[in-house]
């Protein structure tokens, strides 16, 4: 089956064109990347110290005051806005003894460490020690908690630990114009879930760099998506592809009947599939019509994008960890963080978020829980993922086993492969 | 024995996929000309072409199955095209669907009265035949509780009782009319084939049931089907077969 896809000129504000592919060989991907502790050290210094990484939503830290802490292996930022609206974000240690600042997320007026009260100004200067005069040395010449960079961008806060290091829109570059129109930051967190998986946090990244696997570990989604015919578009250091849903892949025949994920976002959209008189390879197209006229009653509007972003799934990788799945009423964002100390463990952290109609009532924000693979659902398509991830990881230690073997229908995987090993530079 | 149909000018209405184009295709075999209709344009086409290679006549029209005038047109062009009708086979189904209202007026439309729309038209055509039948293809579906609640299983239940009055009422006219319950039947494109692999717990528990843990084959469905409505059962009326290879559990007294 031939999907239809949007010609360059029929829109639009993300672009669409087809970035021409990368040729980065064949040569296999040594699994030590995935094995090593020597490697995952070298990740430590030469890559996560030195790039931008997600750090929140915005609506985290929405008023000023609001704080949230974060961790990125053995560093835990904190991030806050100011009275003037902006961001910070520092070090979440104390200066006297190294305890641990603040826990979670809440409101403060200043940041107080419970073991001795060092107290801090929301804009990280000292604001009480007590008992100043028993240090006869003063307080830290520092002033206060350390900095670091930190960006607000389109609903969310990144950070660097990097004093020195590239600017945020060098990094994110070409992506604030792809992402832009999506207007992440009109949308709200209905999902915040931290689980733990047990392997490399790259191997989970992988996971979401290729659709190959659809046939294997999601076989129903062969009735919702296509999973082989996608545009893959590299960038700098990021990538994408472009995977049509509300359709049925092309290794399977078409049905009579709609297929039920099918009918489900037709209803989604307010459109009856009882109603549908077309083929289900025709759904596609016509919920895309569908969406465009009646967008503004259903209170969304769909201005800034194309026809095949109301039913596709735009789903974008900023390097190094962050998977987005971006829909026109949702966005389904998963971080990758690497594990403080063993190469076979990770944090999977689950952000949904979704467009609310107009006059919709925002719903109640979610905490975040935080499980270990199997003590709770996610979903079934994020299950399935979940079950089979622990298996790769075990099986890349196999003697039998030497490296990644990747395809074409793999070259997002080569392609944060060599991004990584921009940072990295040897294995 | 002889099943006698060559010959016949044979309508199907949805005898592009699964058992309709069985049956149609098995109908073309036996020397039947035979006319189809259903949406897509594309797969009439490729049934036609299979029809004709048995070297018989062949007609169909792309509509859909909701379109009451669509329905009668393609039946009243179907006897002009042929100069006649002896068998029409009701086999048009809007499968199965949620139990949301729409899909009522969705499987009344098209598994009810496509079939009864057609009849009215075939009728004063099947009337002047030597061996007119009719065939309404209901559901094993109908005469179980099966997967859940929702119009199919009503409306192929309907079916049953309209096709057993037809049957008494067209039989002095010289027109027989049987109503046949396949069973699960898998074939390429079928909806057991996607439940197989999108909702393979509901499919595994439909199999489980099925003694010999397997579906049939839509040819299966088919030959009894070309059976009933040829002269060889010309003694075969107000009957409802269920070909199900044992599923259905209830015994029929």
């Amino acid at each position: 089956m031939t999907i239809q896809r949007i010609k360059p000129g029929d829109y639009t504000k993300t672009p669409i064109d087809k970035t021409e592919d990368p040729d980065f060989g064949t040569d296999m991907i040594p699994k030590t990347r995935y094995t090593s502790r020597e490697f995952m050290q070298k990740e430590w210094d030469r890559l996560w110290t030195k790039v931008w990484n997600w750090g929140c939503a915005s609506e985290d830290v929405a008023e000023p005051g609001d704080y949230i802490v974060t961790s990125l292996g053995k560093e835990e930022i904190l991030i806050t806005r100011q009275p003037d609206g902006t961001i910070k974000a520092f070090y979440n240690v104390c200066q006297h003894r190294g305890n641990r600042l603040m826990m979670g997320q809440g409101n403060a007026t200043t940041f107080r460490c419970n073991y001795h009260h060092w107290e801090y100004r929301l804009n990280g200067e000292f604001e009480n020690i007590p008992d100043i005069e028993s240090f006869p040395q003063g307080a830290p010449p520092c002033g206060g908690l350390t900095e670091v960079r930190s960006r607000e961008w389109n609903g969310f806060v990144f950070f660097c630990l990097d004093p020195d290091g590239e600017s945020f829109e060098d990094f994110i570059h070409p992506l604030e114009e792809h992402l832009g129109p999506y207007h992440f930051d009109r949308m709200v967190k209905v999902t915040d879930w931290t689980v733990e998986w047990e392997c490399n946090w790259k191997t989970s990244v992988d996971a979401f760099n290729e659709s190959y696997h659809v046939q294997g570990i999601h076989p129903e989604l062969l009735y919702f998506i296509e999973d082989k015919h996608l545009q893959i578009d590299t960038y700098d250091k990021h990538n994408r592809y472009l995977i049509p849903f509300a359709t049925i892949s092309h290794r399977v025949n078409e049905t009579t009947e709609i297929p039920h994920l099918i009918k489900h976002a037709m209803k989604e959209a307010g459109m009856d599939p009882a109603d549908f008189d077309g083929r289900v390879s025709e759904v596609r197209g016509a919920l895309q019509k569908f969406k465009r006229e009646h967008g503004a009653e259903m209170g969304i509007d769909y201005s800034d994008l194309n026809d095949e972003q109301l039913t596709d799934d735009y789903h974008y990788m900023i390097f190094p960890n962050i998977t987005m799945n971006t829909h026109a009423e949702d966005l389904m964002l998963f971080r990758q963080r690497p594990h403080e100390t063993d190469p076979d463990r990770m944090y999977f952290d689950v952000q949904m978020f979704k467009l609310l109609k107009k006059g919709e009532e925002k719903p109640r924000k979610p905490k975040n829980e935080r499980f270990k693979h199997g003590e709770r659902s996610m979903g079934l398509v994020i299950d399935q993922d979940a079950a089979n991830l622990p298996g790769v990881q075990r099986g890349m230690h196999s003697e039998a086993y030497e490296g990644l073997w990747l395809g074409d229908q793999e070259l997002r995987i080569r392609h944060f492969h060599k991004v990584l090993m921009d940072y990295v530079q040897e294995d | 024995m002889d099943l006698d149909l060559k010959g016949s000018k044979v309508a199907v209405t949805g005898g592009s996929r699964g058992i309709g184009k069985s049956i149609a295709t098995l109908f073309a075999a036996e020397g039947c000309d035979v006319s189809i209709c259903a949406r897509g344009p594309e797969t009439i086409e490729k049934t036609r072409a299979e029809i004709e290679s048995h070297g018989v006549k062949s007609f169909g029209t792309a509509l859909q199955g909701r379109d009451g005038e669509a329905v009668r047109t393609w039946t009243r062009d179907t006897c002009d095209a042929f100069g006649g009708l002896d068998v029409l086979v009701c086999s048009l189904s809007a499968g199965g669907g949620t139990n949301d209202e729409r899909y009522w007026y969705r499987s009344f439309e098209i598994d009810l009265m496509s079939a009864t729309r057609a009849v009215e038209e075939a009728y004063p055509h099947l009337k002047s035949s030597e061996n007119a039948a009719i065939l309404v293809v209901s559901s094993m579906a109908a005469a179980e509780t099966f997967v859940s609640p929702m119009a199919y299983n009503s409306m192929k239940a309907a079916l049953i009782t309209w096709s057993k009055q037809l049957a008494e009422q067209f039989a002095p006219k010289g027109i027989r009319v049987n109503c046949l319950e396949p069973g699960p039947t898998m074939f390429p494109g079928s909806n057991w084939e996607m439940i197989k692999v999108a909702r393979s717990r509901t499919y595994s528990g439909v199999l489980r049931q099925q003694p010999t843990r397997r579906m049939a084959e839509a040819e299966e469905i088919a030959r009894s089907a070309v059976f009933l409505c040829s002269p060889a059962a010309r003694w075969v009326t107000g009957a409802t077969l269920r070909v199900d290879g044992g599923y259905t559990k209830g015994v029929q007294f």
